[in-house]
């Protein structure tokens, strides 16, 4: 499935009248284990400027997906390019142009902060002088001055995930493939992260995985969804929420049956299924409709005709959440979105 | 070649990072010298007896227990350069830095090599003082029987280190490389045994026997260089072969 443009992703520039090369270009990846194939014809492209949402449940095939991008593993099939370079060909160039935050960020606890990035600095190729100037930078980039004499194996779990970033950044690369940033760190460091991310995304392609949803709405402007090592959803959220069902969320005083029966024959409704019941006879409705207003308007006069006393009537927004469980439901049963 | 220095510096700062470099140093240190003054060599058909015993000015005990004591010592002083790199996921961050898995290998070689001469220097030229002011030392022996000790050791540590890099964990590598250096050291026992043919064959493959010949006995031989500089490349193209193989897994 190939990478769909939408009104919300940053569009990559043209030059010259052609389109630019994506920075981050998938095409056909395939990667078994044994006999279990993780990840099955998955391609996608992330363009200059995009900070693209990489989501999908455990064992989807994420991370073994990163893997391949990052040329730590090589795909059973198909091809990675990273800033124009062919990772099988070009390794080392495309290896270069991008920086890297494994999942449970694996450092050398036994080096010094300052020592570890000055190494990443050398393997990396900067001078001297160079490799001075980075780590200056990625420390006020990631608030790690105090710390630049620890040893990595005493420091915190959140401060551990800031060494983990200064190395990917330590270079300046073009592409970063961060593999779920925040996981395991307490809120206000999430918050710090997440908003490092953001500002970083001013000037960097990031491809973002992430179990927390709601950082994925808030940093990205696209999401690629993964599940059964498939690529099941490719777009802005806006994009994925359109054309699903609407949902009214309806709290009213009736007998249930007599209700839920009623509420079914409506002319717009889809399905009806009971969500709650509380007490003194009050009843939780979800409504699948296809037009919520005309729905809405129906219902309530059917309320009145039956004096069934209307508590609640709202629309459910289709969040991420919703979209990820819709997705992922349907990519289990091999079903693409 | 500044990315493997780069390894190479970290490799070799992190080997003194731990208690173990030097608790395995002063060990080997102490055995050495223990075998050497009061022990002698009783392995073989001919046995040495300890520098009491014998009253020669000579290291040749000393040698001759080096191919034993190093296939215990380097599987030591290697069984973490792959294997915990793997056990703690670091391997997956080094190898997605632009570098090739040839530096890395060469940059953890020279690094676990410089350390195991380090070692067996610190174990050889203290006793070589000391027997030198009891005696009439041939230092030319010595000078002679310490490269050839190097060269085994870069042996060793290639082999170490291909095993090193089949386990992700650090006591089955030391215990694997254990049994594959010390198989080489036993299969020299076992030539006596073997039909003449097979038994040359054996002798010529085990790296003891380019040392203990040669350089041991104060003979430098360009054949035996040779035979550790092959033992040496194959170690690192397995080395390299086992890890880039891993990443087609």
């Amino acid at each position: 499935m190939s990478s769909a443009s939408t009104a919300d992703t940053v569009e990559p520039t043209a030059a010259l009248g052609a389109p630019e090369q994506p920075m981050i270009r998938a095409a056909g990846l395939v990667k078994h284990y044994g006999s279990v194939r993780a990840v099955q014809d998955v391609s996608l492209e992330v363009g200059r400027g995009e900070i693209v949402g990489f989501l999908g449940p455990n064992g989807a095939g994420k991370s073994t997906t990163m893997r391949m991008l990052t040329g730590y593993l090589h795909p059973d099939a198909g091809e990675v390019q990273i800033a124009g370079h062919p990772m099988e060909s070009e390794g080392r160039q495309a290896r270069a142009a991008l920086g890297y935050l494994p999942e449970s960020t694996p450092l050398y606890s036994d080096m010094r902060v300052d020592r570890y990035l000055q190494f990443v600095g050398e393997l990396r190729g900067l001078s001297r002088r160079a490799r001075a100037d980075a780590l200056e930078r990625v420390f006020e980039a990631t608030d790690l001055a105090g710390y630049t004499q620890r040893k990595i194996g005493t420091l915190s779990k959140g401060y551990r995930q800031r060494v983990g970033l200064a190395q990917a950044l330590i270079s300046d690369p073009e592409v970063l493939i961060l593999d779920e940033p925040t996981s395991g760190l307490d809120p206000a460091e999430i918050v710090r992260v997440r908003d490092r991310i953001v500002a970083l995304a001013e000037t960097k392609t990031i491809l973002l995985s992430t179990h927390v949803l709601p950082e994925v709405e808030e940093v990205c402007r696209r999401v690629i969804i993964l599940a059964g090592g498939r690529i099941v959803a490719d777009g802005s959220l806006l994009d994925l929420s359109a054309g699903r069902e609407e949902c009214l969320l309806v709290t009213l005083v009736a007998p249930e049956a007599q209700a839920q029966v009623a509420c079914s024959e409506i002319q717009g409704v889809m399905t009806c299924s009971v969500s709650g019941r509380g007490n003194n006879g009050r009843l939780r409705l979800q409504l699948e409709v296809s037009e919520r207003f005309d729905v809405a308007e129906r219902l309530s006069a059917l309320a009145h005709d039956r004096c069934w006393p209307l508590l609640e009537l709202r629309h459910d927004v289709p969040t991420l959440e919703r979209v990820f469980l819709d997705c992922t439901r349907a990519g289990a049963r091999g079903e693409g979105i | 070649m500044s990315r493997t220095l780069a390894i190479f510096k970290r490799e070799w700062v992190a080997a003194f990072d731990s208690p173990v470099a030097y608790v395995t140093i002063g060990l080997f240190v102490l055995v050495q010298a223990g075998l050497f003054f009061f022990m002698g060599y009783p392995i073989g058909p001919v046995p040495l007896p300890s520098l009491w015993a014998g009253g020669q000015a000579s290291l040749i005990v000393l040698f001759t227990w080096l191919p034993l004591l190093l296939a215990f010592l380097v599987p030591a002083l290697t069984m973490g350069t792959w294997s915990e790199e793997r056990s703690t996921g670091t391997e997956e961050l080094l190898l997605t830095h632009p570098v090739h898995i040839r530096e890395v290998v060469l940059g953890k070689f020279l690094a676990s090599w410089l350390l195991v001469c380090l070692l067996v220097t610190l174990s050889i030229l203290p006793v070589a003082w000391t027997v030198s002011g009891l005696g009439h030392l041939d230092w030319s022996t010595v000078w002679c029987g310490l490269a050839g000790a190097f060269l085994l050791g870069a042996g060793y540590v290639a082999l170490a280190q291909v095993v090193s890099a089949l386990s992700s964990h650090q006591l089955l590598a030391f215990l694997m490389g254990a049994l594959v250096l010390g198989m080489l050291w036993v299969l020299r026992l076992l030539v006596d045994v073997l039909p003449v043919q097979l038994a040359a064959l054996v002798d010529y493959a085990c790296p003891s026997t380019h040392f203990l010949d040669s350089a041991a006995r104060g003979v430098l031989d360009l054949r035996d260089a040779v035979y550790f500089a092959l033992l040496v490349a194959l170690g690192l193209i397995l080395n390299a072969l086992v890890v880039e193989g891993r990443r087609w897994r």
